[in-house]
């Protein structure tokens, strides 16, 4: 096991999320918005309407600043924030994937290059070579997004690859089709939702109308394909994701914000179609805050109905392997932990804190929960993550002993996995847990209950 | 010791790799000489672009002008290929690195944050210095400074990696624990140097290829372009003299049971490195000339560099015992051809690019380019690719 990184009050898992949402608008832009700027700029030439180029021209700037500074550095910022929260889960996939990524990482060279060449050669060279970087561009990005949504849709759903281990067998999996669908048709509705951004600042304001009612007709089109595949993606879901899918615990009122989200930005690009001179810059950009709810709502649900693994029936989120994994001679981690120990099994645990004993019960209690539950749950009371004491409270735990027995069902909750470890060590943690729970009035805080394990 | 090994051994991923350690390990090694090469562009090219505002007079500005806007797309490369050595880094010394960067996780996180700052102060920079703005120095000031401290904290990550007898005590301290990440905790100033020092050495080196580029431009000043050759010569053969002697201070600081000096990687690349030095003084009379083959040079000699630091680390790695070599093997030979189409495909296709580019850039009025061949190609090699993954995913699927 690695070290666990402990952010206090947050918890590492908001650490990620907090990226990954704010990656998420700089990153579709980038995918999205040149198949509408190759569009106009086919447009301007075709009918020769060179003013259509100054719209162009500032669309590309928006781009480049915005998805090549925010968008690939927050990139970067996933995958680090990811490595440092969970490590045993990204090496599993880089084993796996390490080619996919690879091979994305050449269509990464390819867009920035097409990206600069494509700014920087606007009127410097001729038509179709610029329409052909253009489409280099719009090409190169769009095949990154099918390459990284098939390592997204295997965390969800691995399918075959559990048993054979395949590359392609896991990155062709049930969700794979629905998702890429899903996510090209609504790349369309975020390109003309930019798109309607950008027109609002521009100078020729019939320009800016004709762009307008392009975008919104994009917009709508995207909108209600998107709408049409994610029907199919929740139909596509294994069966355990799909239960979770329905417990309100778990995913609470977020898939409503996304639904929210959808129909508000179906009625703006409706608006703007009867009244293009709406689109001003500020109502567009309120439009984009409201995409961003709705994008985050969407992929947290993702996030949530995995649990409790981190690759499903593979990993739990906590980087413990439950079970063997015949096809590439990997043993489940269960049995040596419920043996050993988990205070033994990882490396990075204070030499005195390994053997549970009275005087250390507390601290080595607190470590094990780090280590196996603090993927989920902050330890703090006031921590933003479903934090550990107000859980007890809500399982009404309330004596040592209880919360032992509680800890060794813990897998009868769909969303958490199996407890790993010995008798000794449940008992440290339930100790832990009782320690950090609010008393209940009237009793003189924890240490009663502490003291009675000691006797 | 031995338990050490035991330890790196069962961090090591269980799946295993999908192909020969030793293909991802040149991966590595050819992947991270470019990265470091772009992060001494941006070093030294946010540098000159500082310096150059400042200076004023003279052929300074234009050249600050200059830097500035190749800074904001050398920035861009540097961070796309910074990711390709992040990845095989992964796959072969997984250990070293995951344990590494969740010690130091606080930064390295923060890293991302220093970087989004870093890059946009560039942009502005160089937005307002086209405009001919005024007070800016403190946008290029910012951005060097924070570029230095991503610098390091890379350094600090990559070298803490080498040493897992100390991250236990890193990580808990005896009986207490300190789980932040919020602390670096090795550091070796002569590696650091070395990264830096070579910045001014390869930026002296593209100031000459610029003035070769640009020469026969029509609407170029003929006298400029000679000074920033000059300039960039001289540059180059200083801070390379100096960078030998860093390089030398290094050697010294490895440990002494490596006999490093003796290793045949580093021989070479010491050689390579001298050979450069003495093309860099034949240089000074006619940069311009020596242009194209002095960069050539200067790109094997990091290569070499750059393998004679893998070097290293398999010696610091096999303290404990551990090979890449001995990584247990998953074969994916589907996955593997996958790449290498992929990567054959984009050499085409960045061909032609580079291509575009060079005859731009040459010409000062628009030129047409339409009649290149691999224009259509590049499409259609992109319309095979994607048929080719729904062939797979097809037979896949029945
Ligand atoms: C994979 C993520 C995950 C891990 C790991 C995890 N939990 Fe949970 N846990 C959850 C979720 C989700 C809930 C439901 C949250 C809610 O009720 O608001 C939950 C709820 C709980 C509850 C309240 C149960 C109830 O009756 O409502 C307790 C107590 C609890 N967890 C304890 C633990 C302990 C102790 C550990 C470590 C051994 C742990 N959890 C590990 C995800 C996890
Ligand atoms: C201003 C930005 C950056 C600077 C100045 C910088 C500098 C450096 C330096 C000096 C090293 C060598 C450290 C040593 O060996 O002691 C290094 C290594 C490395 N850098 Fe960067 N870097 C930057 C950005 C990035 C980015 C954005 C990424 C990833 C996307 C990245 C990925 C890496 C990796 C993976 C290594 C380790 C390679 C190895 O040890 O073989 N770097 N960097």
């Amino acid at each position: 096991m690695y070290p666990v990184w402990q952010v206090p009050v947050m918890g590492s898992a908001l650490v990620i999320a907090f990226i990954a949402s704010f990656h998420i608008l700089p990153s579709h832009l980038a995918t999205s918005a040149f198949w509408f700027n190759v569009y106009v700029e086919d447009k301007a030439y075709k009918e020769d309407r060179p003013e259509l180029l100054e719209f162009i021209k500032k669309y590309v700037l928006v781009i480049l600043i915005f998805s090549f500074i925010f968008g690939s550095l927050s990139g970067v910022g996933i995958w680090y924030a990811v490595t440092v929260s969970n490590p045993k889960g990204i090496s599993a996939l880089i084993h796996n994937y390490v080619w996919g990524w690879a091979s994305e990482w050449v269509f990464f060279i390819i867009e920035i290059l097409a990206i600069y060449i494509y700014y920087y050669t606007l009127g410097r060279v001729d038509d179709r070579t610029h329409l052909t970087i253009g489409l280099i561009y719009a090409i190169g990005s769009w095949i990154s997004m099918v390459i990284i949504t098939g390592i997204i849709s295997f965390m969800l759903s691995p399918g075959k690859w559990l048993r054979t281990g395949g590359f392609f067998d896991g990155f062709f999996n049930p969700t794979y089709l629905p998702q890429l669908l899903m996510r090209t048709s609504f790349m369309f509705a975020i390109a003309g939702l930019y798109a309607i951004v950008v027109a609002g600042t521009l100078k020729n304001r019939e320009v800016a109308s004709f762009i307008v009612r392009r975008a919104s007709v994009w917009g709508m089109a995207g909108a209600v394909l998107a709408a049409l595949f994610f029907k199919l993606y929740l139909w596509s879901l294994p069966d355990t994701a799909k239960e979770l899918y329905g417990m309100s615990v778990l995913v609470g009122t977020v898939p409503d914000i996304a639904v929210a989200a959808f129909i508000a930005l179906f009625v703006w690009f409706i608006v703007v179609w009867i009244r293009p001179q709406l689109a001003r810059l500020v109502p567009g950009v309120l439009a984009i805050l409201i995409l961003l709810a709705g994008i985050f709502s969407a992929e947290s649900v993702r996030e949530r109905i995995r649990k409790p693994y981190v690759i499903d029936h593979y990993m739990y989120s906590n980087q413990i392997i439950p079970n063997d994994m015949v096809a590439k001679g990997v043993q489940g981690e269960m049995g040596t932990i419920d043996r050993e120990g988990i205070l033994h099994y990882s490396y990075f645990v204070p030499e005195g804190l390994r053997t549970i004993d009275d005087a250390d019960l507390l601290r080595s209690g607190r470590i094990i929960a780090q280590i196996e539950c603090s993927a989920c749950h902050t330890l703090e009371s006031n921590g933003w993550l479903r934090p550990l004491p107000a859980m007890m409270e809500k399982a009404g735990l309330v004596t040592v002993d209880d919360t032992q027995a509680f800890i060794g069902f813990l897998d009868s909750f769909p969303f958490m996995p199996q407890f790993a470890g010995t008798a000794a060590e449940k008992r440290a943690l339930a100790a832990y847990l009782v320690s950090i729970r609010p008393h209940p009035a009237g009793a003189p805080a924890g240490r009663a209950t502490i003291g009675k394990i000691h006797r | 010791m031995t338990n050490i090994g035991a330890m790196l051994k069962s961090l090591q991923d269980p799946m295993g790799v999908p192909f020969y350690p030793l293909v991802f390990q040149v991966l590595l090694v050819i992947t991270f000489a470019l990265h470091i090469i772009f992060v001494n562009l941006v070093v030294g090219g946010v540098f000159m672009s500082v310096y150059g505002y400042f200076k004023k007079g003279g052929h300074y500005r234009p050249l600050a002008k200059s830097f500035a806007k190749a800074t904001t797309i050398n920035f861009s490369l540097l961070i796309v290929l910074g990711v390709a050595p992040l990845l095989f880094m992964q796959v072969i010394y997984d250990p070293f690195w995951y344990t590494s960067n969740v010690l130091s996780a606080a930064w390295m996180v923060g890293v991302v944050f220093a970087l989004m700052a870093a890059f946009s102060f560039v942009y502005v920079f160089y937005l307002k210095i086209t405009k001919e703005r005024k007070h800016i120095g403190v946008w290029g000031v910012a951005a060097f400074l924070l570029i230095i401290l991503v610098g390091v904290t890379m350094h600090a990550v990559s070298y803490q990696a080498l040493f897992p007898e100390q991250w236990v005590r890193w990580y808990v301290g005896g009986s207490t624990a300190d789980f932040s990440g919020t602390i670096l905790h090795a550091f070796q100033l002569p590696r650091f140097l070395h990264f830096m020092v070579a910045s001014f050495a390869i930026t002296g080196i593209f100031m000459m290829v610029y003035s070769w580029y640009f020469k026969d431009r029509d609407d170029m000043d003929r006298s400029y372009l000679v000074w920033v050759g000059k300039a960039g010569a001289k540059m180059a053969v200083v801070f390379t003299v100096l960078q030998m002697a860093v390089g030398v201070w290094w050697l010294l600081s490895v440990p002494a049971n490596f006999q490093f000096y003796k290793n045949p990687v580093f021989i070479a690349a010491g050689i390579l490195a001298v050979v450069l030095l003495l093309v860099l003084i034949e240089a000074q009379s006619n940069p311009q000339r020596y242009a194209l083959p002095t960069a050539g040079l200067a790109l094997i000699s990091v290569l070499g560099m750059t393998s004679a630091r893998e070097a290293l680390r398999v010696l610091y790695a096999g303290r404990y015992d551990y090979s890449v070599y001995s990584y247990k093997l998953n074969l994916s030979y589907g996955s593997t051809v996958l790449f290498a189409v992929t990567f054959l495909m984009g050499i085409v296709i960045v061909g032609y690019m580079l291509t575009v580019v060079f005859k731009m850039g040459r010409s000062s009025k628009p030129i047409d380019l339409s009649s290149l061949k691999l224009r259509t190609w590049s499409v259609y090699l992109m319309i095979a690719w994607v048929l080719m993954m729904i062939g797979i995913g097809v037979a896949i699927a029945s």
